[in-house]
C-alpha cells in the first residue's frame, strides 16, 4: 500500500494541485493531511473542497484550521497569521467550516499514528525537533511511526534507546528506508508554505510493502500565489516567505 | 424511545453506587473483623481464667479434705477428743490462712470464704455473695457459678462452690454451748453457730481481675479497626480503578448513546448504565424475530414513494424496491427501512444511524446515492442487478466477472478503510452485480467508524453477522480491524473460483468455529480449480492469524490485478 502523507498546505492552492498531480503519477492508493489546509494563503475554500474529492483521502486539523473556526484564538499568533486567520474566518463558506469542524485531531491505522503537531498533547500544538518533545511524543504512542507536521520542515526522529533519539533534516527528493524496527517521528514538510529554504511544496509517499519512505520535492509557479496574496490584501511578508521557503 | 424497566432502578449511576456498596461492604467488613478479633480475644482470656480460677478452687477443696480427714483426726487423736486447735483443726481458718499466704505473692488471685453467719467477721459474705449465698440455697444440685463481676468498678472472673455442713462440723458450728473453748475465746458466741448437718455453710470463691486484659483487648481491636480503614481505602481506590476501567468505560460509550437517543425522543429515564443495558438486549429477541419475518413489514406509501417488494434483508434494515408517485416522472428507487424493534432499541439503533450517516457521507460507484431520508427511512437510488449470492449458486464464475467484482469489491473496501470504516459483514447477499458489471453494496449495518464510538463493541455484543464468512479475530470478539474484511474477501474469492464456501459445515460453537477456521486447508479438487497464484492469494487473505494476512486490501487488490491481467 502507497500512502501519501501530506500537511500545511496553508491555502495555497497552486502548491497543492500540483503536489496531487505529482502524487497521482505516482500510484498511490491512500492519502492523509495532517492538517492546516488554512491560514497564510489566499484559496482557503479551494484547497479544502480540492481535499474533499481527493479520493481516499483523510484529512486532520491544524492549529490554523481550529483558529479559523474561533475554536482556538488566533491572538496567539504571529500578526501576519493572526491577519491571515481573521481574513480566512471571512472567506470560509459555512459548508467548508462544518467540514473543518468535523476533523479529528488524531488517526491510529495500524502501526501509525497521525496527528498535526504532537502525539502527546494534540492541541498544544507544540513542534516536535528536539529530544526531549521526540522522547516525550514516543512515550505517548506505542506505535511505530507518528507522523506530523506543523513545522514545515521535512524531518525523521529514530528513536535509539529509551534515552537517546537520531535527529535527520530531510533535504530534497530522498528515499528513507525503514526496514528495520525502530521507531520513528516522521515530519512530511509543508505543501504550501515550506521553510527549510527551498520553496518547493513537500509531501512523502510511505510504501509498505518495500519500507520506504519517499520525500518528495515538488515545483510550482510561487508567483502566481504570491500575487494572489497581494489582491486579497494579505501581508505581503506572507508572499515573500514562500518565495524565500522560510 | 421506550426504554422497558426490569425490576426496581436507581437513579444513581453505577459507579457511585459501586463506589458506595463497596465503601459500605469494606468498612462493614473491617468492623466485623474487629468485633470478631475482641470477641475472640475475650473467648480465649475467659477460658484461661475459668481454667486458673477452677485449679484454685480444687486446691482450696483439697486442703480442706485434708484438714477434714487427716489433720483434724490426728490432732484429736493426739491431744485429746475434746481439744481444739483452731490453727490445725479449722478447715475456713486454714484455708483462708494457706490462700492469704499465696495471694501475697500472687495478688492476682482473690480467695475468698464467705457466709450469711460466719465465725470470723471478715469472712461475712458481701452483697454478691448473700445474692449468690441465695441462688445457691434456691436450688441444692447447683453446685458451681462462673462469671463476671464488677466491683469497685473493677471486673474480677468468679468461680464459686458452696460449701455444705456435714456433721463433724457441727462441733464448732452448732450450739455455741458445744464449741471448743479455744473458738469461743477468739470469735465469741454470737456468730457462726446454730447450724445443722446439710446447711448451706458458705462459698468458696476465687476471683481473678480482668479488667485490663479486656481493655487490652479493645484496644488491639480499635487498632485493627484503625488498620483496616486504610488499606479498605487504598482497597476501595484500586477497585474502582479498575471497575472504571474494566466497566464504566465502556458502558459509557453505551450510556452516551442512549442518552442521545433520549433527547431525540424523550424517553423515560432508565436506571444506572446496567439498567439502560439490560432495557435494549432485551428487546434482542423481539428484534431477531422481527428479521426473520421482516419480508411481511412491507410499508405501503412513504411520503413521495411507494415501496415494492423487498430486495434484501440487512443487518439492521429491509431493502426494498420503490419509485416515486410522481405520475408524469416516475424514478425507481431503493428504500431502507429500519426494523421497528431495532429502531426501538438504542444499541440497534445506533447501528442504523451509523449505517445511515455512512449511506450520506460516502461516495462509491458500488454505493447507491443517498437521495433523502425522512424519518427513519432512507432513499436511495435504485439497485439492479442480483445478488452475489445467487451468481455463486451457479458455480465458479468466468474470470471477467471474478475480476470485474473483486476488483471492485476491494476498490469499495479501500475507500471504507481509508476513511476509517470497516464493514464487518461483506455477505453476497447484500452485494448486487448487475449486467453492466456494476457491484452495488446494500448494507452498512454492521460497520464501524473509528471517529465514533462503536456501540457492538462496547456492548460487548461478540460476533454479529455470518459466522460463515467472518474472521476468526472477529468471531472472537474483536471488531474495528480492518483486516477482518479482507478475510471476508477471501472467503469470497475462495466461493467466485471454486463455488463452494472454504467451510462448508456448520459450528456447533463459535469455539468450534474459530478452531475449524484455524484448520482451514484448501481441498485437493479445489486446488485444481486455482491457479498456484491464486492459491497463495486465497491462503494469504484467509490466514488465521491477521499478522500473517494482507495488512492492506490496496496489496490484496495488486496481486489480484497481477493474476487477472
Amino acid at each position: 500500500m502507497r500512502l501519501m502523507i501530506f500537511s500545511d498546505i496553508h491555502g495555497n492552492l497552486e502548491a497543492l494541485e500540483n503536489v496531487l498531480r505529482d502524487a497521482a503519477k505516482r500510484n498511490v492508493h491512500r492519502s492523509i493531511c495532517l492538517g492546516d489546509l488554512v491560514g497564510y494563503g489566499p484559496y482557503p475554500n479551494e484547497c479544502i473542497e480540492l481535499i474533499r474529492n481527493v479520493k481516499n483521502c483523510r484529512c486532520l486539523a491544524g492549529n490554523h484550521d481550529v483558529a479559523a473556526l474561533w475554536e482556538a484564538s488566533p491572538y496567539g499568533m504571529s500578526k501576519a497569521a493572526k491577519e491571515a486567520i481573521l481574513w480566512t474566518m471571512d472567506q470560509l463558506s459555512s459548508d467548508n467550516k462544518d467540514y473543518l469542524s468535523s476533523l479529528p485531531d488524531r488517526i491510529d491505522l495500524d502501526e501509525m499514528t497521525f496527528v498535526h503537531a504532537n502525539p502527546y498533547n494534540p492541541k498544544g500544538w507544540r513542534y516536535v525537533m528536539d529530544r526531549k518533545y521526540a522522547l516525550r511524543s514516543f512515550a505517548a504512542t506505542r506505535s511505530r511511526f507518528v507522523f506530523i507536521g506543523h513545522s514545515h520542515r521535512p524531518l525523521v526522529i529514530s528513536k535509539k534507546h529509551w534515552l537517546s533519539v537520531s535527529i535527520e533534516p530531510i533535504t530534497g527528493d530522498t528515499e528513507y528506508g525503514v526496514n528495520d524496527s525502530r521507531r520513528r517521528i516522521i515530519n512530511c514538510g509543508s505543501v504550501g508554505q515550506p521553510r527549510d529554504n527551498d520553496p518547493r511544496a513537500c509531501y512523502l509517499i510511505y510504501d509498505t510493502r518495500k519500507q520506504t519512505i519517499n520525500f518528495h520535492r515538488v515545483e510550482y509557479d510561487v508567483q502566481k500565489t504570491v500575487e494572489a496574496i497581494q489582491n486579497a490584501n494579505l501581508p505581503p511578508v506572507l508572499g515573500r516567505r514562500i518565495v524565500k521557503g522560510t | 424511545m421506550k426504554i422497558k424497566h426490569h425490576g426496581k432502578t436507581s437513579p444513581t449511576n453505577l459507579k457511585q453506587r459501586f463506589f458506595l456498596w463497596s465503601s459500605l461492604i469494606l468498612i462493614s467488613g473491617g468492623l466485623l473483623l474487629s468485633l470478631l478479633s475482641f470477641w475472640n480475644t475475650r473467648r480465649l482470656l475467659m477460658a484461661e481464667a475459668m481454667d486458673k480460677s477452677e485449679v484454685l478452687l480444687q486446691e482450696v477443696e483439697a486442703i480442706r479434705t485434708y484438714v477434714k480427714s487427716e489433720l483434724r483426726p490426728k490432732m484429736a487423736e493426739l491431744h485429746g477428743k475434746d481439744a481444739f486447735i483452731i490453727e490445725a483443726m479449722s478447715t475456713t481458718y486454714i484455708s483462708t490462712t494457706i490462700m492469704d499466704t499465696f495471694s501475697q505473692s500472687m495478688p492476682n488471685y482473690i480467695y475468698r470464704r464467705a457466709s450469711y453467719n460466719p465465725l470470723n467477721p471478715k469472712n461475712m459474705a458481701d452483697p454478691f455473695e448473700e445474692e449468690m449465698l441465695d441462688w445457691f440455697e434456691e436450688d441444692s444440685s447447683r453446685t458451681f457459678w462462673q462469671g463476671v463481676v464488677k466491683k469497685n468498678g473493677e471486673s474480677f472472673f468468679i468461680s464459686m462452690v458452696p460449701d455444705y455442713f456435714a456433721s463433724p462440723c457441727l462441733r464448732c458450728h452448732g450450739d455455741a454451748k458445744d464449741a471448743p473453748q479455744p473458738l469461743i475465746d477468739r470469735y465469741g458466741k454470737t456468730n457462726g453457730f446454730r447450724f445443722q448437718t446439710g446447711d448451706l455453710a458458705g462459698l468458696n470463691s476465687v476471683a481473678i481481675p480482668v479488667s485490663a486484659s479486656i481493655r487490652a483487648a479493645w484496644q488491639g481491636s480499635l487498632v485493627l479497626f484503625l488498620i483496616t480503614i486504610p488499606a479498605s481505602l487504598l482497597l476501595l481506590w484500586l477497585l474502582n480503578l479498575l471497575f472504571q476501567r474494566l466497566v464504566i468505560e465502556r458502558l459509557g460509550v453505551m450510556l452516551s448513546i442512549m442518552q442521545e437517543k433520549k433527547k431525540e425522543t424523550d424517553a423515560e429515564q432508565p436506571g444506572d448504565e446496567l439498567d439502560a443495558l439490560h432495557a435494549s438486549l432485551g428487546s434482542l429477541r423481539q428484534f431477531v424475530h422481527s428479521a426473520r419475518k421482516g419480508s411481511s413489514l412491507q410499508p405501503n406509501f412513504i411520503n413521495g414513494y411507494v415501496t415494492g417488494i423487498p430486495i434484501t434483508a440487512g443487518a439492521m434494515s429491509w431493502l426494498y424496491n420503490g419509485y416515486t408517485t410522481k405520475a408524469d416522472n416516475r424514478e425507481d428507487v431503493a428504500i431502507k427501512i429500519g426494523f421497528d424493534e431495532a429502531l426501538q432499541n438504542p444499541l440497534y439503533r445506533a447501528c442504523f444511524e451509523t449505517e445511515l450517516n455512512l449511506f450520506e457521507t460516502l461516495s462509491h460507484p458500488c454505493l447507491p446515492k443517498f437521495r433523502e431520508r425522512i424519518g427513519d427511512v432512507v432513499i436511495l437510488d435504485a439497485v439492479n442487478g442480483e445478488a452475489l449470492s445467487s451468481l455463486f449458486e451457479k458455480g465458479p464464475l468466468q474470470e471477467h466477472l471474478t475480476k470485474s467484482i473483486f476488483s471492485q469489491l476491494c476498490d469499495l473496501t479501500a475507500h471504507m478503510h481509508a476513511t476509517g470504516v470497516v464493514h464487518h459483514d461483506l455477505r453476497p447477499q447484500i452485494l448486487h452485480f448487475d449486467e453492466k458489471e456494476n457491484l452495488t453494496l446494500l448494507d452498512m449495518g454492521l460497520a464501524s467508524n473509528d471517529q465514533q464510538p462503536d456501540p457492538i463493541a462496547a456492548a460487548g455484543l461478540g460476533p454479529q453477522g455470518d459466522l460463515l464468512y467472518m474472521a476468526p479475530e472477529q468471531i472472537q470478539g474483536k471488531r474495528g480491524d480492518p483486516r477482518s474484511d479482507i478475510y471476508t474477501i477471501g472467503v469470497l474469492l475462495y466461493l467466485a473460483n471454486t463455488g463452494k464456501l472454504p467451510f462448508s459445515s456448520k459450528q456447533r460453537s463459535l469455539q468450534n468455529w474459530v478452531q475449524h477456521k484455524a484448520k482451514f486447508v484448501i481441498e485437493k479438487d479445489d486446488q485444481d480449480a486455482l491457479t498456484p497464484e491464486l492459491i497463495d492469494i486465497i491462503l494469504k487473505a484467509l490466514s488465521n492469524s491477521p499478522e500473517k494476512r494482507y495488512q492492506w486490501v490496496e496489496d490484496l487488490r495488486e496481486d489480484l490485478e497481477k493474476v487477472f491481467s
